[in-house]
């Protein structure tokens, strides 16, 4: 704190009883990943699209590039006001202006990511209801299920409980663990083989498709640093759960991601994946285990995605209310529910465009799974791999501008192979956003969605300039969040 | 002489008379009725007393109003210089409340910290404090338990409870800047958002023109308290 700082502070003291330790830390993070969801949604979706048998090597690839990019991430973490949000870092390393369109893409990427679990719900939904009732509603009826209890949860702060949390997250990943025991234990004629950690069976044709799925499988981990400020040690609890996080969901996905494929043999995942979709590892457990265990294993499926909805609802709200307190969209969103201290305006938006999704595709006929839940996912990777890269940049330029005592290896070194290695991951994406959206290589809208982003940064980048120009007030506190009201006393 | 005595039932006089009996206690604005209490009003229902705010924000309001009293009292203020906007106490001796006693001292003891730190370490305790010091003072009600629901601590008297925010709302409609004490008052709760909803005809403009009247310190207090307030709807618990 300061050097007139003698004996124990009762102010501190009392403040730090409150504090969050790294296991409640990581507890936040994993449970916004939902390891059963991606597990049973993403990952077989994956096998199918893509047709790549290395998504077990992916995970593990890309938990080592997200490890490298958290060394520089958690580093500036220290340093920096409003730590939880990818667009403060561009504001106070590359300037202001790249802030804006960094965080104009931040809430592309988080809204995607979030529009489209509606897509899965369906699915987790429908087996459950027609094991119960002999029938089940459209997915669309089910979405709209649960987009209006993630509007009411948004709207009423009802934040899913740490406790119900924890124990939610806890049966998932035993859950997970059980499903995957029992896999290899019931080996397909081929036997256990470990094809699917080799390079050799991730990069084929269909890479970048795989890849973009499996970092959104990550998406949350990034959210560790919003805690800096409520941690115990600021300098540690928040390091230590980032890399933690980041190490359980890759190894735990990984061998997951494996496990499915022992006892269809790695040459009949993607026959499987493709007939059962997201009922591939409950239909698995259910033969090795019983019907029991794969219902347990299915009502998990649908809290999982429940509690993941809600959180990434709530996640992008607050997104776009610090960002309305900042001024850098109408200030409208910068408003709180003072009844429920929601961050209101910003989860109406959310919950309408909620909406208008899913009645487009309902109306449509469009697959939810493949079409939205992935192809959303995918999309909010690629955004998520943009931003990424972006905050590797900045970490560098940061301490470039603002020398301290951190170690090269922290401010230059680990930063700079992130942002190759995530340079490389996104060509190899756009290479194959055709697989991702399923659609011909030459069609045009495999460059209109990742040409949204573009759209987003220059609009982003535009608008940074008015404000400037316009409203020097404004700009002057980009990057502060909440504090942006306070000017930029720190 | 009996008619005076009767005159004397229909004369409340508890805001009048001073409590001040200490002959060290010589300045200060605690013989008023406390902004804390104005501001508990403010935020809750006149008749039931229901909360009119999430209780997290109410109590980081209410923690800006100790505070402002203390500053308005000038007991305590802030070091703009800093940048860093710490709160310092300028007189030593001692309020003859026990609430906004126990704040200066904890201000005394450590003068290290920025007034963010010391709205969110009162707010901890400070709903009970005002609660129950509104209750010895008469002006609530203690909260009943009927049945299985507990019923919040209702408003001694009704009226009582609805002149703070008609004050507002009369200075709103009249587009007449209150007095200081007031304007903090509106300043502080505009910060928690509730202005809108409870306000006839909350005016963002003229909430700012008002508030540029007052002195910087008071007006650091109300835009830090916006600060943790949005912190507050920022973060996850």
């Amino acid at each position: 704190m300061s050097l007139t700082e003698q004996r124990p502070s009762v102010v501190s003291a009392a403040l730090a009883k409150d504090r969050l330790g790294v296991p409640s830390v990581v507890f936040f993070v994993i449970s916004a990943a939902a390891p059963l969801m991606v597990v049973a949604g993403s990952v077989p979706t994956a096998y199918a699209v893509t047709g790549v048998l290395g998504v077990p090597f992916a995970f593990l690839l890309l938990g080592a590039v997200f490890a490298l990019f958290a060394v520089g991430y958690v580093t500036m973490a220290r340093h920096v006001v409003n730590a939880g949000a990818f667009y403060a870092y561009a504001a106070q390393g590359l300037g202001r202006t790249q802030g804006v369109a960094t965080a104009w893409v931040a809430l592309l990427a988080y809204n995607a990511l979030q529009l489209g679990l509606y897509g899965i719900i369906g699915s987790a939904a429908e087996p459950l209801l027609r094991d119960w009732f002999g029938a089940s509603p459209a997915w669309w009826v089910i979405g709209l299920v649960a987009w209006a209890l993630t509007g009411l949860a948004g709207l009423l702060r009802v934040e899913v409980n740490g406790k119900i949390l924890s124990v939610l997250l806890i049966s998932e990943i035993t859950v997970v663990l059980v499903f995957d025991v029992a896999d290899v234990l019931h080996a397909g004629p081929a036997g256990v083989t470990f094809d699917g950690f080799t390079p050799g069976s991730l990069f084929v044709p269909g890479v970048g498709a795989a890849l973009a799925t499996v970092v959104a499988g990550f998406a949350g981990i990034e959210s560790s640093v919003v805690f800096a400020e409520e941690s115990k040690d600021r300098d540690r609890t928040v390091p230590l759960a980032t890399y933690l996080g980041i190490g359980i969901i890759a190894v735990l996905y990984s061998i997951s991601a494996w496990a499915q494929t022992v006892p269809t043999g790695p040459d009949g995942i993607v026959k499987a994946a493709t007939e059962q979709g997201p009922t591939l590892i409950f239909g698995q457990a259910a033969a090795h285990m019983g019907g029991t265990v794969a219902t347990i294993g299915s009502v998990l499926f649908v809290t999982s995605s429940i509690a993941c909805m809600i959180a990434f609802h709530n996640t992008t709200a607050r997104y776009i209310f610090a960002l309305g307190r900042e001024n850098v969209i109408p200030s409208v969103f910068g408003r709180t529910s003072a009844r429920t201290a929601a961050p209101l305006a910003g989860s109406i938006l959310q919950t309408a465009l909620g909406l208008i999704v899913i009645v487009i595709y309902a109306v449509s006929g469009l697959d939810p799974v493949t079409k939205l839940f992935f192809t959303f996912g995918a999309f909010g990777g690629l955004g998520l791999l943009t931003l990424l890269t972006v905050t590797s940049i900045a970490v560098i330029v940061f301490f470039a501008k603002n020398p301290s005592r951190e170690t090269a290896w922290r401010t230059r070194i680990a930063p700079a192979l992130a942002t190759l290695a995530l340079c490389v991951i996104i060509g190899m994406t756009l290479i194959n956003f055709d697989t991702v959206l399923g659609v011909a290589p030459d069609s045009v809208i495999r460059w209109i969605l990742p040409g949204i982003f573009v759209v987003a940064i220059v609009f982003g980048l535009v608008w940074g300039r008015v404000l400037k120009a316009t409203r020097p007030g404004v700009y002057a506190n980009i990057g502060l969040g909440a504090q942006a009201v306070g000017g930029s006393a720190k | 002489m009996p008619l005076i005595a009767d005159f004397r039932l229909f004369i409340d006089d508890r805001y009048n008379r001073s409590p001040i009996s200490s002959p060290i206690v010589v300045d200060g604005d605690f013989s008023r009725p406390s902004l804390a209490h104005d501001l508990f009003f403010v935020m809750h229902d006149d008749v039931t007393g229901r909360p009119r705010l999430h209780p997290r924000l109410a109590s980081l309001a209410l923690a800006g109003a100790v505070v402002g009293e203390l500053m308005l009292a000038e007991r305590v203020t802030l070091d703009l210089a800093s940048g860093q906007d710490r709160l310092y106490a300028t007189a030593r001796h001692a309020t003859s409340d026990p609430l906004t006693h126990k704040v200066l001292r904890h201000i005394i003891e450590e003068p290290q910290h920025p007034v963010t730190t010391w709205l969110v370490f009162f707010a901890s305790t400070i709903y009970t404090d005002v609660t129950n010091r509104m209750i010895a003072a008469k002006l609530l009600n203690p909260p009943a338990r009927h049945l299985l629901k507990k019923q919040p601590a209702a408003p001694a008297d009704v009226n009582a409870a609805a002149w703070p925010l008609a004050r507002l709302n009369l200075a709103v409609q009249r587009r007449e800047p209150p007095s200081i004490r007031d304007r903090v008052l509106y300043g502080l709760f505009a910060a928690t958002g509730g202005a809108k909803r409870a306000l006839w005809d909350h005016d963002p403009a003229f909430v700012t023109a008002m508030l540029a009247t007052l002195s910087p310190p008071l007006q650091r207090l109300i835009v830090q308290t916006e600060v943790v307030v949005g912190q507050a709807v920022i973060s996850r618990r």
